[in-house]
């Protein structure tokens, strides 16, 4: 406990003393209430959003969302990063297509999208599926290309199959990659999240923070942000376990 | 390689085929128009309209805010690894605000400072630090213990150490981040231009989607994976120049 304190304490303590800070700068009125409200007051404006309910709807529709934008997008990825690694025909076939769209922000394609599908659920799940597809199927590619070959050469002269080798050799020696494309993919998709509802303007946790910022309810605007900023760090810690849960064969390199 | 020339081959049917398909009228959607109308919209705007300009605003945004930014991430960076109690101090905030979308960012940053090229800088700048202050930290931190033990045998200074053995063992990490920074800023920048801007090409793409002006709409997202593919082959470029001794361990 006093170990894990000391390790904790001068970050906990700078960030109480900032808020404090905060806190008497504005009481002050050294800063202006309509820029940066008191984190007392955000800290309320966040408690009455949960116990009057309010965060479930929006929260939910963005996470609905990312979810099957989610998906979609990874396992679509998957499976052709699976099919590129293994097979050279189908790696050919597909890279330089790849690399062709792979430059360019997907969140510049969200106005395209808006002119085709619109400013609906399908346009959002869309941005956010092509958000994440790029980073799982690079990496599954990158995994699946540097399976061991030993490992392919044994199975194949036992005789397995294309399809079940590819589900019980490649997908496995592959996952470590895929899941460092998947923790990538959740930030993208996140963010992709925010931007089409900010630009399509009908619901969601993006399109709340622009409209609380463009009513002037700064306090409102600050609680969804903090909101958004604590869904993208549990989104990452859920990863995170699912990773030590399915990759707890694997040793990774140093990590921080 | 044979196996490449059937993904190029795959590219110019799937171009052909849009040209087709708008042009023999097969689908008649506004927001279909031939790939030829595209190009020659982007040939016209660069050479009569103001492209180039829209261009540079983006450009000019972008230089800054990424030179900023990765300045700073590299101080904190090394600051970080070097003084471990400093980073014991901001570290936990700093962890706070990476997970925050970047375009959450735009509307507190709006209030702040506006929509003008100042609140497009720092978000740009806040979105290259993270990357290039994480890698250089990690990088300085783990700089080979046998290169500083071998140091500490001839007696070395703590300023040669820091400028012959850490800052070299550094930079290929550093580099890494800021190759990511570039990828990020890029993106931050052509996002904030949507969310709120008045020039730049991410502005130009939104006014030509309200607009319903498919083609040039099109152009401003071909410029835009241009100036991506561009910018990350000068880095690559740069950083084969200055790290060629790197071997990255597999």
């Amino acid at each position: 406990m006093g170990r894990w304190l000391a390790k904790v304490a001068p970050g906990g303590i700078v960030l109480v003393l900032l808020l404090w800070g905060i806190e008497e700068a504005v009481d002050a009125g050294l800063v202006k209430r309509s820029l940066m409200p008191a984190p007392t007051d955000i800290g309320r404006i966040l408690w009455e959003l949960f116990v009057d309910g309010q965060v479930a709807g929006p929260l939910a529709e963005t996470l609905a969302r990312l979810g099957i934008g989610f998906a979609i997008g990874a396992t679509l990825a998957v499976i052709i990063g699976l099919a590129m690694g293994y097979w050279p025909r189908v790696y050919g076939l597909f890279e330089p297509l790849i690399e062709l769209l792979r430059p360019i922000p997907k969140a510049a394609l969200v106005p395209p999208l808006v002119l085709f599908l619109g400013v609906g659920d399908a346009m959002k799940i869309t941005s956010i599926a092509l958000a994440v597809f790029f980073p799982v199927l690079i990496n599954t590619v990158q995994g699946a290309r540097g399976v061991d070959p030993v490992l392919i050469d044994t199975a194949r002269t036992l005789g397995v199959r294309p399809l079940p080798l590819l589900r019980k050799i490649i997908l496995p020696a592959s996952a470590p990659f895929v899941f460092a494309g998947i923790r990538l993919s959740i930030a993208l998709g996140l963010i992709l999240a925010v931007i089409s509802e900010m630009i399509a303007g009908t619901g969601g946790v993006g399109f709340l923070i622009i409209d609380m910022q463009r009513a002037f309810r700064v306090r409102q605007m600050y609680a969804w942000i903090v909101i958004l900023a604590v869904v993208g760090y549990l989104l990452n810690l859920l990863i995170l376990a699912a990773e030590r849960r399915f990759l707890f064969w694997y040793q990774a390199t140093e990590r921080t | 390689m044979l196996g490449r020339r059937s993904g190029l081959l795959l590219i110019a049917i799937l171009l052909l085929s849009w040209e087709m398909t708008s042009r023999t009228g097969l689908v008649t959607s506004e927001n279909w128009p031939p790939v030829s109308a595209i190009l020659a919209g982007l040939v016209h705007e660069t050479l009569y309209g103001d492209l180039v300009q829209v261009i540079g605003a983006t450009l000019s945004r972008f230089a800054l805010g990424y030179v900023i930014g990765i300045c700073a991430g590299v101080i904190v960076g090394f600051t970080f690894a070097l003084v471990p109690f400093v980073r014991r101090m901001f570290e936990p905030i700093i962890e706070l605000l990476r997970p925050i979308p970047a375009p959450a960012l735009v509307p507190p940053l709006v209030l702040f400072l506006g929509v003008d090229d100042l609140m497009k800088v720092t978000i740009i700048a806040v979105t290259a630090f993270f990357p290039v202050a994480i890698n250089t930290m990690q990088g300085a931190s783990g700089v080979e213990p046998i290169y500083l033990a071998v140091a500490r045998t001839f007696r070395t200074g703590p300023t040669r150490v820091l400028m012959k053995i850490i800052m070299p063992g550094t930079l290929p990490y550093v580099l890494a981040g800021m190759r990511i920074s570039l990828a990020l800023a890029l993106v931050v920048t052509v996002v904030s231009e949507m969310i709120a801007g008045a020039s730049g090409v991410g502005y130009y793409l939104v006014l030509m989607q309200y607009a319903v002006r498919s083609a040039d709409m099109y152009a401003a997202i071909f410029v835009i994976a241009a100036l991506g593919f561009a910018l990350n082959a000068a880095f690559l470029a740069a950083e084969r120049r200055l790290i060629f001794w790197y071997a990255p361990v597999p």
